[in-house]
């Protein structure tokens, strides 16, 4: 064993631990915020599964004979159903039936559908049946697929129960209001999920990395004394704070365009596997932001960022060093991780009202929500968390601009000092 | 040099200071002549850089006024900073630019003209002696390279009043010697007033025109190193300041 070993190592430990930084940021914020996340992420599943249990489906009978009673009679046993006759597909999406009975999931039993039912049971097994089914998407996220998956279960658990393959689907996806035939719902949802993962995942890597280089460049002007120097210099204050903000943001947009396109080429792959022999074309289906989505998007993120760094400049400027920098942007990750994850998962609309309160209320949970809602055309939204994240940047803002026009930047730390010096009672310059 | 003492460079009167509980500052009141090196010493936490930050507009005075060029440090802090520069204590510099981008952005402070900026830097290369050796990033540099560069950067914009805390701290004998002839020169040259603190009673005595004990946030103390001298019955300020701070 290398002498002296045993030694140091007793030292930095005892350093490590009586260091109450450290014991908040590695062991106590992990002991509340992994179970929080795992909360989170049970909480997420649970709902997606409970949704597609408490599923309801409309039902459009234009067939009315004994074999679409039976198929509407088993689904009944595992969904509930609402029917309705003798309409088109279009037109009960255009007349708002779907929002009227609070579902997503629409069947329609052609005419003939019992018809081919006898056929088939009297000999003629080349004749089979059909049903059409329409999901709507709504961007929700990594289970979005779950309700289709189910229709696609009952109608196997239908044939199982009748005859094997009687029963066909034909799957078709609600865009937007608009019915996009032959678009399946499940690949829709699959090719969908490299966004669903993509943008919370960037978003959250890119506040990260930007709030760690706002804390690391104010902390190390700390440390170095150069930070002195600066607020003595003829220049206005808030240069110094509007310099690191940007010089962050600069470095951080890098960092997330290389991240965005490395990430991008990753999920491509996926995105490929999935689109093999679908050839759905996203742009076409609307899925792709419009410029104005772009630019709300953008807008979003800016503003985000920007009162992500200011926040890091403001409680960096309460550590003495960049460890301790580091340690207090740490506490700010949980608001930054539990939104991404949640919304990896679930539409921010299908939450309790609490959550949602408590989600919509998160300034770093709008950009994920804007990511969403501008893809789906709900510019509202994406308007709506732009004033809130704007209204509190400047907020935020204004607390770390009066922070660097004031002494508070170098008292702070003095303060610190002062009562370390009062705990030793010794007698070191302030 | 002393007869530009007439108007004074730096007038502190009642100057206190707090920190919640604990008062760094107890009235302290003192006169800077212009064109002078005044030193201030005395034993850790006795108040000397909180003075220094005082005067340098970096913190506020928790009452009394202090005036650098008859310009209150409160009221005008904006035009106090365009006539001194401070150096603190163990200050370093930006670790990833070389030493001569960081006197071009310091430079860049105080004129806006490129040529200006040129004079600058270039006196700044002078007064450091680091060669060629500016072109390297300050993260190579010894903690002596690193002290003579911030030297030179206060000093290179000549300004009215240069504020330098422990300016040869950390630095051996002969970066020292360097360090205080640079000071020297430049008071005579150029007239620029220098408060600066101090623990090497050696320098102080060397290089201060006139010089101010403080202990406990008061001034106990003050005159010419031979002034306090002769008025201690001391042989060098060393034994002052024993004779007035002793061992409390």
């Amino acid at each position: 064993m290398l002498k002296g070993f045993g030694n140091i190592l007793v030292k930095e430990l005892k350093e490590l631990m009586r260091d109450p930084k450290i014991l908040l940021g590695m062991i106590i914020v992990p002991l509340i915020m992994f179970p929080v996340l795992g909360a989170v992420m049970s909480f997420s599943v649970e709902s997606a599964a409970e949704q597609a249990r408490k599923a309801s489906v409309l039902v459009i009978n234009n067939d009315g004979e004994n074999s679409s009673d039976a198929f509407i009679r088993y689904l009944n046993s595992s969904v509930k159903v609402f029917v309705v006759n003798n309409t088109l597909p279009a037109e009960a999406v255009s007349s708002g039936l779907l929002s009227k009975y609070n579902t997503t999931q629409l069947i329609e039993i052609p005419a003939g559908f019992s018809a081919n039912m006898t056929r088939h049971f009297g000999g003629d097994t080349n004749v089979t049946a059909y049903v059409k089914f329409y999901s709507v998407f709504s961007g929700a996220g990594i289970l979005e697929g779950i309700g289709s998956s189910m229709i696609d279960d009952l109608v196997a658990g239908f044939n199982r129960y009748y005859a094997p393959n009687i029963v066909y689907t034909y799957s078709s996806s609600i865009i937007k209001g608009e019915i996009k035939e032959g678009v399946n719902p499940r690949v829709l949802s699959t090719l969908m999920l490299s966004q669903a993962i993509a943008m919370p995942i960037t978003i959250m890597i890119l506040l990260t990395y930007s709030m760690q280089i706002a804390a690391t460049s104010v902390a190390m002007e700390k440390e170095e004394k150069t930070l002195e120097t600066l607020l003595t210099l003829p220049m206005d204050r808030f240069a110094i704070l509007m310099g690191k903000l940007s010089g962050s943001i600069v470095v951080a947009g890098i960092g997330a365009v290389t991240y965005m396109v490395g990430f991008n080429y990753y999920m491509g792959s996926f995105g490929a596997l999935g689109s093999a022999g679908s050839n759905l074309d996203l742009v076409s289906l609307g899925l792709v932001p419009s410029l104005l989505g772009y630019v709300l998007l953008g807008i979003s993120l800016f503003v985000t960022l920007l009162s992500a760094l200011a926040l890091a400049v403001i409680l960096s400027a309460f550590a003495e060093d960049v460890r301790g920098a580091q340690s207090l942007v740490g506490y700010v990750y949980p608001f930054l991780f539990v939104p991404s994850l949640l919304l990896m998962y679930v539409d921010v609309n299908t939450l309790p009202l609490a959550f949602k309160i408590a989600l919509y209320a998160i300034p770093y949970s709008h950009p994920i929500i804007a990511s969403k809602a501008v893809t789906m055309g709900d510019y509202w939204t994406a308007g709506l968390g732009i004033i809130y994240v704007t209204a509190f940047t400047l907020v935020i803002m204004y607390l770390a601009s009066r922070l660097f026009a004031t002494e508070k930047i170098l008292t702070m730390k003095l303060k610190f000092k002062g009562l370390r010096k009062r705990q030793k009672t010794s007698a070191e310059e302030p | 040099m002393l007869g530009s003492c007439l108007v004074s460079a730096i007038e502190i009167v009642d100057l206190t200071k707090d920190f919640g509980s604990i008062r760094a500052l107890d009235l302290l009141t003192l006169n800077v002549g212009s064109g002078q090196i005044f030193g201030l010493i005395g034993p850790n936490g006795a108040g000397k850089t909180t003075t220094l930050r005082i005067v340098s507009t970096l913190l506020l005075p928790s009452s009394g006024t202090v005036k650098v060029s008859g310009l209150d440090v409160v009221r005008d802090a904006a035009e106090v900073r365009k006539i001194i520069t401070y150096l603190p204590e163990e200050a370093g510099a930006y670790r990833n630019l070389s030493g001569w981008e960081y006197l071009e952005f310091m430079a860049r402070f105080r004129t806006e003209s490129k040529k200006e900026t040129h004079e600058m830097v270039q006196e700044a290369a002078g007064i450091c002696g680091l060669g060629e050796r500016l072109r390297d990033r300050a993260k190579t540099y010894s903690k002596g390279m690193k002290r003579r560069l911030l030297v030179a950067r206060a000093l290179m914009a000549k300004p009215k009043l240069a504020i330098l805390d422990e300016p040869t701290s950390g630095l051996d004998v002969m970066h020292s010697y360097h360090v205080r002839e640079i000071i020297k020169r430049y008071v005579k040259e150029h007239g620029v007033t220098v408060l600066l603190s101090s623990h090497n009673m050696l320098e102080v005595e060397h290089l201060c025109d006139q010089v101010a004990l403080v202990n406990k946030g008061k001034v106990v103390a003050e005159g010419r190193p031979q002034e306090l001298k002769d008025k201690f019955g001391s042989a060098n300020l060393e034994e002052v300041f024993v004779k007035v701070v002793g061992f409390a």
